[in-house]
């Protein structure tokens, strides 16, 4: 550890090693005496002039031969004819580059992590380990304000002995921003600088600056426990706020006659942040991620800055047109050691491990504001040596440079106090021997606050890149430029008109047609019908015996989500799946090869209210906001029975079949008083403030409205009767029960309801609610007017919804048309799209598939699948780019070959059995 | 129920009477049936229009020309189509009734080696799965122990018997181990990203660790079979199985799925000289001209199944048999499931669209399994001799749409009724519902 240099006029190097832990010890001396301290310094002024030097400002220029003149931690003067006082330490810089001191742009510093703090034997939860079950400490809501630290700030309480600020100065870094790590809202970041103070605080140039937030938290049991979760909590805190800031101000105008609103800690500091709007640092390390990040923040009411964001070279577009900044962390990625030899590391990974580090150049290319942080490197030295990684990957010295000065300032709203070498500002500078991002060059000396700190020779920035972190080196320097990508996602082919020739059509709406064309234009069924002509530049498909059909609908599945429960509470209805939509999921491309178009994504089954749904259209390669089918209704998924009632730890509500109904029951009664209040408000009644926003009561209140629609996941008949009538009592509609599996009991009772049910073929016996369940259950429930689907709650069984809906004709005898209507127009009326899709009518989306034989047997196999006219799959064109693909892994393995083995990624399925609907 | 005891009685007393369980059994009912007019697939060499006549449980003629007996109870099959009963060669079928209830689950009993444990002595005759598995044309399986790396015996039964006995066919049809698997375990996550993860070494030493200990239970059955023909070795069970295997009396289902679990499984039943048949494979595809020159043979396990990592094709699974076949790898299905057991035919069906020639799909559910068990003399194709297994659908029966109209099961006529099908006519025949409200 370096220290600041109290007796200047002996330099370090005069002074040799052991001369300087002599004054090091003696000075030292006192505290370890526990005595009152005493100075330790001499009160002279603090006035160092800096001469010779080539200064690189961080303003945009260079200027060479000048004198930085600095006058008690303020830069001064800098120029030719500087007038240096009598007194001031001379520092020659002749030969030496100046540069503004380096900005960290996210930390912990100062508040090392407490390893004792987590219980070493934790049970694992969903993020990893959790801590230990206290129902004490379980959170039952948002207003439990989990893991909420919003009141804490980063300046307080700061660990002078962390051995990172020493270590960090000696890297450059005059100035971090740092924050504290646990929780949701881990606090308010502060801007330090590292120098040597008495106390702690006296590091503290600016608090807050930032509210920090993440996704997953350890430091308490229950909600949100999922990604999900999260986010309607992160939105729920900020409205809340809102509202906290409307009560307050209209208690406090006049308090007379009105009860006095909840004060709330956690509420307070972020009512300040909304008022004085400065920003949140939002984590997201992926274009999926960032893209969330944005649309939260937009709810929340705040200006977002992104952290993490190694992976944000995907999204330089979406980041620029929101004009969000970002922190890129540059602990990039390298493979583990200790893997496994013969394991292959999945081309996601791969192109982790490459694309990562020319994330900053990508950004810089496309104009999006960007600061570097630390991330997670423990040795300081790797730091600048990372960024020189992404400066050989095409950055520019100059950017790179922003990202560690102006660029930090200007995002923490410092940028008149640090950043830059500039009169005014404060005296935090770095003297090198050369260029910063050039091999080879050490930092000698910095000033942080105006005290000169001189770096011991042995801990300076000389290494390269990750330097004894076995990976990455060798490969870093020969990888100048990243292994080209093959594109994995995407059509392949967008034509605007394609024309299916003489095939057998089943159109799910009028019988079939043999012989028949299916013409689609700009996305929809344009003409289907016998002798089509093909327009001009029409792509044209030979049918010739082949089978069209449209798009398979899976109306319950639980693909492309990133979570699927919010299993902690038993109404959880705050949250959605389009919150945590991952357009990524391979599952995604697989069900597109087995004819899916249109996959409806729901929340699991672990509380009897879960969350809202998500309709997705399978446009493989597409962000989740486009994947979403436009105007569909976010409907809430409903649960009953054995997933509901079984045992937790706490605890929870309900345990039985009658509290489950009883949940629902008091929910859809707040939920009535909720919807009251706010059509008053809403019908122009402002008596008192605006009423607060519950999230958890809105979706309920749309329910009671007519709005939306309960999708309840079922499997006996009596709570599905019981169910229906608790609708009724609130005018409320099951629009289906999802399984059912008991349906055909009380197929009157649903028909009567209204209530389709979305059933399997032929599972049963899994569990006990399912031991009455037969194949035979869609046909009798359709014999008696149910409209019935088949679904998937599967990855797999998706794949070959065609199969499944074959059963119900050998199983209850139903016709080749009603058996393919359960997985393309059934599903389509229960989702409410099938004005849309689900059939092969003019005027509907071109949502099509194309068999090689009848898809109702099982000999039969797809061969195209269209979204919106748009090619998203083909058997032959598939196989082409799955030898592209393995070209490229093949190219990045033998980049990263000596090092791969990745567990993680690794395969680890070992022959699952069809996926049994059981926690979903 | 005629049981032959054929060795060491007293010594090894409670195994003995298992173990005598008649290999060559004389069915109680001395029925004699013709199936006469269908067309016989006899996955034999020969498809023919004519009559296959059941006697005393075995198949006595089949033939275009044969003529039903005096006496014999004639099934008229004409215009249908008769196939050897679908062999499931690896189900829980009996040892679970619900899959999350673990008080009805039988087939995972504690421990790493259990190897004279007998899945027969755990079978629930009356179980609601067995009507529902024959009625879609099952009409045999190897009903599978679970767990640790010896898991047991599984025991070869017919899907019809109003006991066990009368279900049996061999108790202690082959030895399953599931054999020690190089693949890590266990995931983590540690702080600001990073991975805490089992490192590969550890792994590996566990690996070496099983492996051992599984060479050790070889070795003792070569040393306790030696022991005991020189009169010097008392009676122990586990050994006593053990020596059945090391002595290649009886085959060991060789569970390993990763492509590198399947060659150290094949290499190291190849050092133990045992009979094996390999069960699972699901990457077998990656290694199938290598499996063939090792003369490998495999029960596949579902193929409606996933890809097993993100970058596999998306029909891996589907397309596993075709390209094990072009290899000349033999296989056969399996659906190591119990509710299931009834969609055999549909996992075998899956693969045809994607490689895997209709023919093979047929011995792979009917044929292939038994002739890998060695048990080909006595199953897998309607010929005489053979256990009268036989199906009469009105169609292929890989199809989904086909009926199976009648069945026969250790030569007996058995119903297609079960719960399913009975609740399906209760609930038809409910009275249209006055509807409240």
């Amino acid at each position: 550890m370096s220290h600041r240099l109290l007796m200047p006029w002996i330099t370090p190097r005069g002074l040799g090693r052991v001369g300087w832990t002599l004054v090091l010890a003696l000075l030292a001396a006192p505290a370890a005496a526990h005595a009152q301290p005493r100075p330790t310094r001499p009160d002279a002024p603090r006035h160092f002039a800096i001469t010779g030097a080539r200064i690189v400002t961080g303003a945009g220029q260079v200027i060479t031969d000048v004198t930085v003149f600095l006058d008690n931690g303020v830069i001064t003067a800098v120029g030719r004819n500087v007038r240096v006082p009598e007194g001031a330490w001379i520092v020659d810089a002749t030969g030496k580059t100046v540069y503004p001191g380096l900005i960290d742009a996210l930390t912990d510093l100062g508040h090392p992590p407490a390893r004792s703090a987590r219980p070493a034997a934790s049970p694992m939860g969903p993020f990893g380990p959790q801590a230990q079950i206290d129902p004490s400490n379980y959170s039952w809501g948002p207003e439990d304000r989990p893991g909420t630290h919003s009141a804490t700030t980063a300046a307080d309480g700061i660990d002078k002995a962390d051995a990172r600020i020493g270590q960090w100065r000696n890297a450059g870094f005059t100035t971090v921003v740092s924050t504290l790590d646990d929780g949701l809202v881990t606090g308010q970041a502060a801007i330090l600088d590292l120098g040597d103070y008495e106390r702690g605080r006296g590091m503290v140039v600016a608090t807050p600056v930032a509210m920090r937030l993440k996704l997953q938290d350890r430091t308490y049991m229950g909600y949100p426990q999922s990604l999900m979760g999260s986010f309607a909590y992160l939105k729920q805190l900020y409205l809340d706020a809102q509202y906290y800031d409307r009560a307050w101000k209209a208690y406090e105008a006049d308090p007379k006659g009105k009860e006095r609103p909840e004060w709330d800690g956690t509420l307070e500091p972020i009512r300040d942040q909304l008022g004085s709007q400065y920003p949140v640092l939002f984590p997201a390390a992926d274009r999926k991620e960032i893209l969330r990040a944005i649309a939260t923040a937009k709810v929340m009411g705040v200006k977002p800055i992104v952290y993490g964001a190694q992976s944000a070279y995907q999204a330089a577009d979406v980041l620029k047109e929101a004009a969000t900044p970002v922190v890129v962390s540059l602990d990039w990625p390298t493979p583990p050691r200790n893997g496994d030899p013969e394991a292959t590391p999945a081309l996601e990974t791969l192109r982790f491990w490459d694309r990562a580090p020319t994330t900053p150049a990508e950004l810089q290319k496309a104009g999006v504001v960007f600061a570097f942080s630390s991330g997670g490197i423990t040795s300081a030295s790797d730091i600048l040596g990372n960024a020189r990684k992404a400066v050989a990957l095409g950055l520019s010295k100059d950017a790179a440079l922003q990202a560690f000065t102006m660029t930090p300032a200007r995002m923490m709203g410092v940028s008149d106090r640090l950043g830059s070498v500039e009169v005014g500002k404060i005296a935090n500078l770095v003297v090198a021997t050369g260029d910063l991002f050039d091999e080879g060059t050490r930092i000698e000396t910095v000033f942080v606050d105006g005290d000169r700190f001189d770096v011991p020779e042995e801990t300076a920035a000389t290494r390269g890149p990750r330097g004894q972190r076995g990976a990455g080196a060798d490969s870093a320097k020969a990888a100048t430029t990243p292994v080209e990508m093959t594109a994995n996602t995407g059509p392949y082919r967008s034509d605007a008109v394609t024309l299916i020739r003489n095939a057998t059509v089943m159109t799910a709406s009028h019988g079939d047609l043999t012989n028949a064309d299916v013409l689609m234009r700009n996305g929809k069924i344009a003409a289907v019908g016998a002798d089509l002509q093909a327009p001009n530049g029409a792509h044209v498909v030979d049918g010739t015996g082949k089978y069209v059909t449209p798009g398979i609908i899976d109306s319950h599945s639980h693909i492309a989500a990133d979570a699927i429960n919010e299993g902690s509470v038993n109404v959880s209805s705050m949250v959605t799946i389009r919150d945590v939509i991952n357009p990524g999921d391979p599952s995604v491309y697989r069900a597109l090869a087995g004819g899916v178009t249109i996959a409806n994504v729901y929340h699991g089954s672990a509380n009897p209210i879960g969350g809202g749904n998500a309709v997705l259209k399978l446009r493989w390669g597409s962000d989740a906001f486009d994947m979403l089918m436009a105007g569909t209704q976010e409907d809430i998924k409903f649960a009953l029975g054995e997933n509901v009632k079984r045992d937790r730890n706490p605890d929870r509500y309900p345990a039985t079949r009658m509290g489950a109904q009883d949940v629902i029951r008091q929910a859809f009664l707040q939920a009535d008083a909720y919807r009251q209040v706010w059509d008053a408000w809403n019908a122009g009644d402002h008596k008192g403030v605006e009423p607060r926003r519950d999230l958890t009561l809105e979706p309920l209140a749309d329910i009671l409205r007519g709005k939306r629609w309960m999708h309840v996941h079922a499997y006996r008949a009596d709570e599905m009767l019981q169910v229906m009538r608790l609708s009724e009592e609130f005018n409320a509609h099951v629009r289906s029960f999802e399984h059912g599996l008991e349906g055909y009991k009380i197929a009157d009772e649903l028909a009567a309801h209204g209530a389709g049910v979305s059933t399997f073929s032929d599972w049963w016996a899994y569990k006990v609610e399912a031991y009455d369940a037969i194949p035979y259950n869609a046909a009798l429930m359709e014999e008696r007017g149910v409209l019935v689907s088949i679904n998937s709650d599967s990855e797999e069984e998706m794949r070959h919804l065609n199969q499944e809906a074959a059963k119900a004709m050998k199983w209850g005898g139903m016709s080749e048309d009603n058996a393919l209507n359960l997985v393309t127009i059934n599903p389509a009326k229960q989702l409410g799209i099938d004005d849309r899709t689900g059939s092969l009518d003019v005027g509907k989306d071109a949502d099509v598939v194309v068999w090689d034989g009848n898809p109702l047997s099982m000999f039969s196999k797809p061969l195209q699948t269209y979204v919106d006219g748009v090619l998203y799959f083909d058997r032959d064109l598939d196989r082409e780019r799955q030898a592209a693909l393995e070209k490229e892994k093949a190219a990045l393995l033998e980049r990263y070959g000596g090092q791969r083995g990745d567990s993680r990624a690794a395969p680890d399925r070992v022959a699952p059995r069809a996926g049994k609907e059981v926690i979903r | 129920m005629k049981r032959t005891s054929s060795m060491i009685r007293g010594a090894v007393g409670a195994l003995g009477v298992l173990l005598a369980i008649l290999l060559l059994a004389t069915v109680a009912q001395a029925q004699t049936y013709a199936i006469t007019g269908g067309t016989i697939h006899t996955l034999a060499g020969r498809t023919f229009v004519g009559t296959v006549v059941v006697r005393d449980g075995r198949i006595v003629e089949a033939g275009p020309d044969v003529q039903a007996p005096a006496g014999a109870e004639v099934v008229d099959a004409t215009g249908k189509h008769v196939y050897p009963g679908m062999f499931d060669a690896g189900s829980e079928i009996g040892l679970t009734e619900v899959g999350a209830v673990d008080v009805t689950n039988d087939s995972q009993e504690q421990g790493d080696f259990k190897p004279h444990l007998q899945t027969a002595t755990a079978i629930h005759p009356a179980t609601e799965h067995i009507p529902v598995a024959r009625a879609n044309g099952i009409t045999h399986t190897m009903a599978l122990p679970q767990g640790g790396i010896i898991a047991g015996q599984a025991s070869l039964i017919g899907l019809d018997g109003w006991t066990v006995e009368e279900m049996d066919i061999d108790p202690g049809a082959a030895m399953v181990i599931n054999f020690p698997s190089l693949r890590a375990r266990g995931r983590g996550y540690g702080g600001f990203g990073g991975a805490s993860q089992r490192s590969f070494a550890d792994t590996e030493r566990r690996y070496q660790e099983q492996v051992a200990s599984l060479d050790e239970w070889m070795e003792g059955g070569r040393m306790y079979a030696k022991a005991r023909a020189a009169g010097e070795a008392g009676p122990n069970l586990e050994m006593e199985a053990m020596a059945k295997v090391v002595d290649r009396e009886m085959p060991v289902l060789l569970a390993a799925n990763g492509e590198r679990d399947i060659r150290h499984a094949v290499e190291w039943a190849e050092k133990q000289n045992i009979r094996y048949v390999i069960t699972g494979g699901s990457e077998a595809w990656k290694i199938a001209d290598w499996l063939a020159e090792h003369h490998v043979q495999i029960i596949l396990g579902a193929s409606q199944t996933m890809p097993a990592g993100p970058d596999e094709e998306y029909d891996e699974a589907y397309a596993n048999a075709g390209k094990l076949y072009a290899a000349g790898v033999k296989i056969a299905f399996a659906t190591f499931n119990s509710s299931d057991v009834r969609t055999l035919p549909y996992e075998a069906a899956m693969t045809v669209p994607y490689g895997l020639p209709r023919e093979a799909a047929l011995e792979g559910v009917m044929k292939n399994a038994a002739e890998m068990l060695g048990l080909g003399d006595r199953m897998g194709t309607i010929e005489p001799g053979k256990i009268a297994n036989l199906i009469v659908t009105d169609g292929d029966p890989l199809e989904i749409q086909t009926q199976v109209l009648d069945l026969f099961i250790l030569g007996r006529q058995v119903s297609t009724d079960n719960k399913h099908k009975a609740l399906y006519e209760k609930y038809r025949a409910r009275p249209k519902e006055k509807v409240i409200s």
